[in-house]
């Protein structure tokens, strides 16, 4: 009955494009992925069968016979961070417009069709991709992809469908942001605040009037310049025959033209030397918040598997330093969230620069000085000294632990989603598989280096919401 | 399904003159099986029941006791929230950092869950120590400290969830409609006064854990990758001796009230709350499976009619939806959305529009089959995993719908007829029952919303 909980997950939603009425059901619904460990050995071993087509697709399937289920899930390589500068929250609206037609099927006929199917289905809009993906019985996976491939070839959209995902779209930022004690706390506060260079540093859900001034020439040019399929990636897992599979994708997605595609953007970020401070009055919050953010290292460095394993043994779960000092002894806080990519998405799904968040709701009668003062006592403790061997172990499990969930959530799609990233950012779907090598090689030295240059206070970002009346309800209310 | 699919051709229509290609077929389904579940009890009466699962090492563990909100005192609310919180706080023999470091040694992490009717005890762990977590389960519910020391701070952290949670407008919706559907019923209680939580001592506590925490008020579920022969021995060396717990006590439902309407003002909200719904028959009935149908074509699917109309034609709301929420006793329908302050009479009007038009004319038989399929095929994705397969077994037993309502989920399904469903719809959501929340700013929402205020 506590409904509070709404507070950590609001992130999530921006990510719903389509059918939220289906989250329920992705909360509770996960899979078993036929990547048990190879005999003899510990480590995951997911099938990984990776191909490209003439025009320019990665294509890979992933074949687990647990349940009569499969998943597509096709990904482009166009997240918010580069959307135009005068139309932040152009990435996402862009999405929902995804599910408003293409030549073969008009208005939610594509929603129809998935959920007619005993399928569900959901887009989402990330840092540096654009997702969407449907869970299906597996024996109607021919004319899933075959929809798939009619909006990449020819998505069909006017002036009404745009009229009514914009109005959709900011509703979605009301309910999320606007209306909500808390609003964009931490995921669009914190990446606001500590990154410097605009491409991570808007808000990409978007301002309201830029939201309105987007026009239907400037969702087709959108859709032109990246909806490509050499600037995207498809992935099928689930229990399905591959030379059938590979037959309807060639059929199917072997005929969309490729395109010409614009360089990418410089997201570079300059080493962050001072802590930076900022905040807001929430008027709909009744207690403090705090935030903190740190710049994570390089995907896939030696740094950022140990940052992993820091992640784990700071802040996840109630054995966690933090969770121990903050809650337990000092009782400042009820709960420790965190993680890097916090909110939208995990450590694995993304490109660039990002940071590594967390985030503590407390009462005012502990000042978020206090509770900074707490949090440094822990990690300047981890950054002299590291982890201790049994904090360290316990990190490698709770990590095993966590990329075995995120592989079978929501029936394969957790997997899809680990094989897209690396197919897209990586050219490489089998890195999934040397994840588990890489935080087994973490030295508690290189733990200690890691924590010493990314856990400096000058790389952190601290962010504080107090509840409150703003300057401008205040004037209001006086007169 | 006609009327929208009409529309969306003739938007086509003016845009593109070559003939639509209709999508592949399918293929023939794959048969189904539930994954068979062993079911023992044990000497104390704790019915057992372990479904071997999957093939990824893990194993989940849920511990599901008659200790929820239901059986709080007026003046309790949330005590059984209390009693579960502090029980995270160690056992007579380790301490509450021990046991949290032991369940993460083993890959999980100890969760509790308070809910209307049960709390949940539960884990998921590496497959090797299955049997481990079963023991380490089993102490923390059969001999927690619920330390003194940890209870003030324990209370400070439900205070703050209780204060942060009522600055939610729907959660402010939730309350409110709860109250309207079950007055002074348990399931009428959302959520405490501030000094309800501030006043409870560790003699409530001790005493709602002992009245209710017990053998024989329990069920145990394991599913996942284990060693059957280890793993049964650990329960019943783990469990045999647990004894207490009162017969189940749950108070009568009140009868309902009829129409009931509340407008709570949230000044200058951008948008406005609206919950609207009644009570209805609960899953032991036979017109069940027909209600889940009804309530999925009517709101509860993306593809539904009341979404496709405020979401997809208006652009009133970004996250309309309608759900069926069970207990043992009653189940409650509800449509909920957040929409546009300045729309929200009209939003009323298109919802109670849909409802009326399904009351009187029966669905067309392919929307239906499309609603149908999507039931069965949702049905199968939610028990492809370890944490489905044990929801859908603890539904089976919370409710007593018997041992084939699983095998036989499906067949039900398919076989609602279109009448049926007006039926339904007739006869259960009557709108001038329903009860309806509105919260949002005011002035600008009441001239709006009275011709629904009784």
């Amino acid at each position: 009955m506590k409904l509070s909980l709404a507070i950590g997950t609001v992130a999530a939603v921006i990510a719903a494009a389509a059918p939220t009425d289906v989250a329920p059901s992705i909360a509770e619904a996960s899979q078993t992925p036929a990547a048990a460990p190879a005999a003899g050995g510990n480590r995951l071993r997911v099938p990984v069968d990776y191909y490209k087509l003439p025009n320019g697709l990665k294509v890979v399937l992933s074949r687990d016979t647990t349940s009569p289920t499969a998943c597509v899930a096709v990904y482009y390589n166009i997240g918010f961070r580069n959307e135009p500068k005068d139309r932040t929250g152009f990435a996402h609206l862009f999405e929902h417009m995804m599910f408003q037609g293409s030549a073969n099927l008009g208005k939610m006929a594509f929603i129809r069709l998935v959920e007619s199917n005993g399928g569900l289905l959901n887009g989402s809009t990330r840092f540096d991709f654009t997702n969407y993906f449907q869970v299906v019985p597996s024996h109607v996976l021919e004319p899933i992809l075959w929809a798939e491939a009619d909006r990449m070839r020819s998505l069909d959209i006017d002036i009404e469908n745009l009229k009514n995902q914009q109005e959709v779209v900011k509703n979605e930022v009301k309910v999320n942001v606007l209306n909500q004690p808390y609003g964009g706390f931490p995921w669009i506060d914190l990446p606001m605040s500590a990154n410097e260079n605009w491409f991570n540093a808007h808000n990409f859900y978007g301002d309201l009037a830029h939201l309105d001034a987007a026009t239907v020439d400037e969702v087709r040019a959108f859709f032109k310049t990246y909806y490509a399929p050499n600037n995207a990636v498809l992935v099928v897992t689930g229990d399905f025959s591959p030379d059938e599979v590979k037959g309807w994708v060639q059929k199917y997605f072997g005929n969309v033209p490729s395109a010409k595609l614009p360089g990418s953007p410089d997201l570079k970020e300059p080493r962050q030397e001072k802590e930076k401070r900022a905040g807001r009055t929430d008027p709909l919050a009744n207690r403090p918040a705090l935030g903190i953010a740190y710049h994570a290292p390089n995907r896939l460095t030696p740094e950022w598997y140990a940052f992993g394993l820091l992640d784990e043994a700071l802040a996840q779960g109630s054995d966690s330093l933090l969770y121990d000092e903050l809650v337990r002894k000092k009782g400042m806080t009820g709960s420790v969230a965190a993680g890097i990519n916090f909110g939208l998405g995990n450590m694995f799904d993304y490109s660039g620069p990002m940071l590594w968040i967390a985030q503590f709701f407390h009462d005012s009668s502990v000042s978020s000085d206090a509770l900074l003062a707490a949090i440094d006592g822990i990690v300047e403790k981890v950054r002299k000294d590291g982890l201790d061997q049994s904090a360290l172990d316990r990190a490698r499990v709770k990590m095993r632990s966590d990329l075995y969930a995120s592989l079978e959530q929501f029936a394969g799609f957790g997997r899809a989603n680990l094989l897209a990233s690396f197919a897209l950012f990586d050219d490489d779907p089998s890195k999934i598989n040397q994840l588990e090598d890489g935080f087994e090689k973490v030295t508690p030295a290189l733990i200690q280096k890691t924590a010493e240059e990314y856990l400096r206070p000058g790389n952190r970002t601290v962010y504080v919401v107090t509840p409150g009346k703003t300057a401008a309800q205040g004037d209001k209310e006086a007169r | 399904m006609k009327p929208i699919f009409v529309f969306a051709l003739a938007l086509l229509a003016g845009m593109q003159q070559a003939a639509q290609q209709k999508p592949p077929a399918t293929g023939a389904p794959k048969d189904f099986v539930l994954p068979a579940a062993k079911r023992f009890t044990l000497a104390n009466g704790l019915p057992v029941t372990m479904v071997p699962f999957g093939q990824v090492p893990k194993a989940a563990i849920r511990l599901v006791v008659a200790a929820g909100n239901l059986y709080e005192n007026k003046d309790e609310v949330w005590l059984a929230d209390l009693t579960g919180n502090l029980m995270r706080e160690g056992t007579a023999s380790e301490t509450a950092d021990a046991v949290a470091r032991g369940f993460a040694a083993m890959g999980g992490e100890l969760g509790i869950n308070v809910g209307p009717d049960n709390t949940s005890i539960s884990t998921e762990v590496l497959s090797e120590r299955a049997a481990d977590a079963v023991r380490k389960l089993a102490d923390v519910a059969q001999r927690p400290r619920l330390p003194e020391s940890e209870i003030e701070r324990v209370k400070g952290n439900l205070l703050r969830n209780l204060a942060i949670s009522k600055s939610s407008p729907q959660a402010i919706a939730q309350e409110r409609f709860a109250q309207l559907l079950y007055g002074e019923h348990p399931y009428g209680r959302v959520f405490p006064t501030e000094a309800m939580v501030k006043g409870y001592t560790l003699n409530q506590v001790q005493t709602f854990y002992r009245a209710h925490y017990g053998a024989a008020r329990a069920r145990l579920y394991v599913a996942g990758v284990f060693d059957a022969a280890s793993l049964e021995s650990a329960i019943k060396q783990a469990f045999e001796g647990w004894t207490g717990g009162k017969a189940t006590d749950a108070p009568p439902l009140p009868p309902s009230s009829g129409r009931q309407f509340a407008l709570i003002d949230r000044a200058d909200a951008p948008q406005s709350t609206v919950m609207l719904g009644l009570r209805v028959p609960t899953a032991s009935h036979k017109d069940w499976v027909a209600l889940e149908v009804t309530d999925a074509l009517l709101g509860g699917a993306f593809g539904s009619r009341i979404t496709t109309n405020i979401r997809e034609l208006k652009g009133y709301t970004y996250s309309p939806y309608s759900q069926l929420d069970a207990h043992p006793a009653q189940a409650s329908w509800v449509e909920a959305a957040d929409v546009t302050t300045n729309v929200t009479g009209a939003s009323l009007k298109e919802i109670f529009l849909e409802i009326d038009k399904l009351r009187k004319e029966a669905p067309p038989a392919a929307e239906l089959r499309g609603i149908q399929n999507n039931l069965a095929g949702v049905f199968v994705v939610q028990n492809a995993s370890r944490t489905g397969v044990i929801g859908r077994l603890a539904f089976v037993d919370l409710h007593k719908v018997g041992p084939d309502y699983l095998s036989t989920y499906v067949k039900r399904v398919m076989a609602v007829t279109p009448e049926e469903v007006r039926r339904i719809a007739n006869e259960y959501l009557t709108p001038d029952k329903m009860s309806l929340v509105v919260v949002g700013d005011e002035k600008t929402v009441k001239s709006q919303v009275t011709q629904w205020a009784q």
